[in-house]
């Protein structure tokens, strides 16, 4: 509540000009910040509560301002439809091995790039290329990769005997293959990210390490590992709300087929909407699916605040 | 020493598969674009591009409108960018150099607002924007692009304000330099890279940005490269060779520019995850 703009005057006697002084310091920040935080509340947070009101009533894509007060219909509705929780279930499945694999896959990226070693920055930088690609070139090539006759995938295991598949089109391999592009297309994020971390693992621990005969395995788990954990917990949850978001890639690779099998939550809003036309029940899950982002969220704080707090005892 | 040996060429064998990994459909995308369609769906295609075949390139443009969307994706863009940078310069400066009632609500609502799913906003701001007259313009856009890339902008340029020691504005003021003379002349000059990464970033967002872009604009004439591109997903009539190079004039600013500020953009990003 001080309001003042320098620290060195924030003990200073109050007199009244200095009062006036600060009132017109905190006018000024307010007159700086009111722009973006308005823009936010015109833009995201009007929008929002315009969603959660949406999602009470029957309204149609055809006359967006219309639609009539339903009240939880669409919620009760929803609960008892199949369709929905198969959606929510494609969004876990999803949101889990996406998660899982590309922090493993980014982890250990990290951790081979983190020694040095000749033509390390070029080989960094080719690692960044599907973070830096925009989404839309990334979901035509891995179609074209995935194509079921000519694609490169089947043509190569088609030199091993093996038939071809159809990755986006078979209800078997349609998560599946949308989950890998998805991991290539974000594992460098979290390669940067550990990168980063590793960099500050102090070196004397690793001389300390070696002074103890532990090997590079041990070296790994004992000193490694737990300096990571702070930011493999940020980077995880990260990737977790990133994910129940994503949409683009989904869209474009299957677009929540074969059979419904990636149709996730967000891939639902917008079918919903745009498809069906029914800007009800997509405002709908739109909620319930920010009620699993905030509930995530949650659990993750909790999860620090406990970590943190075994940390300081030991 | 055999661990070691043993050690070094695991670490060398995964590193070259991770690399093949992340480059393949890379050069996948480029391989393709070099080839014929009777190459793609008769014969089979070829691992090794047939380099001759750039000087086709040309032709691509004949088969996709591919420069028009480009400009669109530019102008769209460059005026996500600018207002993001407006808004959020005067934002960063206020957060980092003030004291004010209400500054903590204001900074948890500026990066809450991050985790809003845009699918959860895309419906009511179509029925917003239908009403204001926004659909199928390109300031639309620019409108529901900048709501999504501001705050990052924010929360990169509030870092390299703190990193300013005070005592530079402190002695301007004293000198009688007016507020905003402290910021034009002083911070700004002194965080030009830090704006740089952000405007970069900004600027990328709003290149490849796709759901508002296709859910807004249904004119092909407005479309951004994202959503022209997007167009022939899972449609065979116009040539694939044609459609990677047009995917790939489409991603090869995106990298260049990624790998020009790599260094900004990932003290940003990992200024908030890595801790100690």
């Amino acid at each position: 509540m001080v309001t003042t703009v320098s620290r060195s005057h924030a003990t200073a006697p109050d007199t009244a000009p200095r009062r006036r002084r600060r009132w017109r310091n905190s006018f000024t920040a307010y007159l700086l910040i009111a722009p973006a935080v308005g823009y936010l509340v015109v833009l995201l947070l009007f929008p929002l509560f315009r969603g959660i009101q949406l999602s009470l009533t029957d309204t149609k894509l055809v006359n967006p301002a219309g639609g009539d007060f339903v009240g939880a219909e669409n919620y009760t509705n929803l609960m008892s439809s199949g369709q929905f929780w198969n959606s929510l279930l494609a969004t876990l499945i999803y949101t889990a091995a996406t998660v899982v694999f590309a922090v493993l896959l980014g982890t250990a990226a990290a951790v081979f790039i983190n020694r040095p070693f000749r033509g390390r920055a070029g080989i960094r930088a080719v690692m960044t290329f599907p973070y830096a690609m925009p989404t839309v070139a990334v979901a035509l090539v891995y179609v074209w990769i995935y194509n079921q006759s000519g694609g490169v995938l089947n043509n190569s295991l088609g030199v091993l005997g093996i038939g071809q598949t159809g990755w986006l089109t078979d209800p078997q391999w349609g998560m599946f293959s949308v989950v890998l592009a998805t991991v290539w297309k974000v594992f460098p994020f979290v390669m940067l990210v550990m990168l980063a971390a590793l960099q500050s693992v102090p070196e004397e621990l690793y001389e300390a390490a070696k002074i103890d005969g532990a090997g590079p395995m041990s070296t790994f788990r004992a000193i490694v590992l737990p300096h990571l954990a702070p930011t493999l917990r940020i980077v995880a949850l990260l990737m977790t709300i990133w994910s129940i978001r994503r949409f683009e890639i989904i869209y474009l690779l299957t677009g929540g087929g074969p059979v419904e099998r990636t149709n996730t939550l967000v891939i639902n809003i917008y079918r919903r909407a745009f498809s069906d036309q029914d800007l009800g029940v997509a405002a709908t899950i739109g909620v319930l699916g920010l009620v699993l982002s905030i509930l995530v969220t949650l659990v993750f704080f909790g999860v620090e605040r406990r970590e943190s707090r075994k940390e300081a005892a030991a | 020493m055999m661990a070691r040996i043993v050690g070094r060429a695991f670490s060398f064998t995964s590193l070259a598969v991770l690399v093949v990994f992340a480059a393949f459909p890379i050069y996948w995308m480029i391989n393709t674009a070099l080839s014929t369609d009777s190459e793609l769906y008769r014969t089979g295609q070829s691992w090794w591009p047939t380099v001759g075949r750039i000087a086709d390139i040309p032709s691509v443009l004949s088969d996709v409108p591919i420069l028009r969307w480009l400009g669109n994706s530019a102008v769209i863009a460059f005026g996500t960018t600018l207002l993001s940078l407006a808004l959020a310069v005067l934002a960063a400066y206020a957060l980092s150099r003030f004291k004010f009632y209400g500054k903590g609500v204001s900074a948890f609502f500026l990066f809450a607002t991050q985790m809003l799913p845009e699918a959860l906003l895309v419906v009511p701001l179509f029925a917003l924007f239908s009403t204001l007259g926004l659909l199928n313009e390109l300031h639309g856009l620019v409108l529901a692009n900048v709501a999504f890339t501001m705050p990052v902008a924010v929360f990169i340029l509030k870092n390299a304000i703190d990193a300013i020691p005070f005592k530079i504005e402190e002695s301007a003021r004293v000198d009688g330099c007016p507020r905003w003379g402290q910021l034009t002349m002083i911070v700004l000059p002194l965080i030009v890279p830090s704006i740089a990464a952000a405007a970069v970033i900004n600027f990328f967002d709003g290149w490849n940005e796709f759901l508002f872009a296709n859910t807004f604009i249904a004119d092909s004439e407005k479309w951004p490269a994202s959503v022209g591109l997007a167009s022939f997903v899972g449609q065979y009539s116009t040539p694939l060779s044609s459609v990677m190079t047009a995917a790939f004039l489409f991603t090869l600013p995106a990298i260049v520019f990624f790998l020009i500020v790599q260094r900004q953009i990932v003290s940003g990003l990992t200024a908030g995850a890595v801790k100690g």
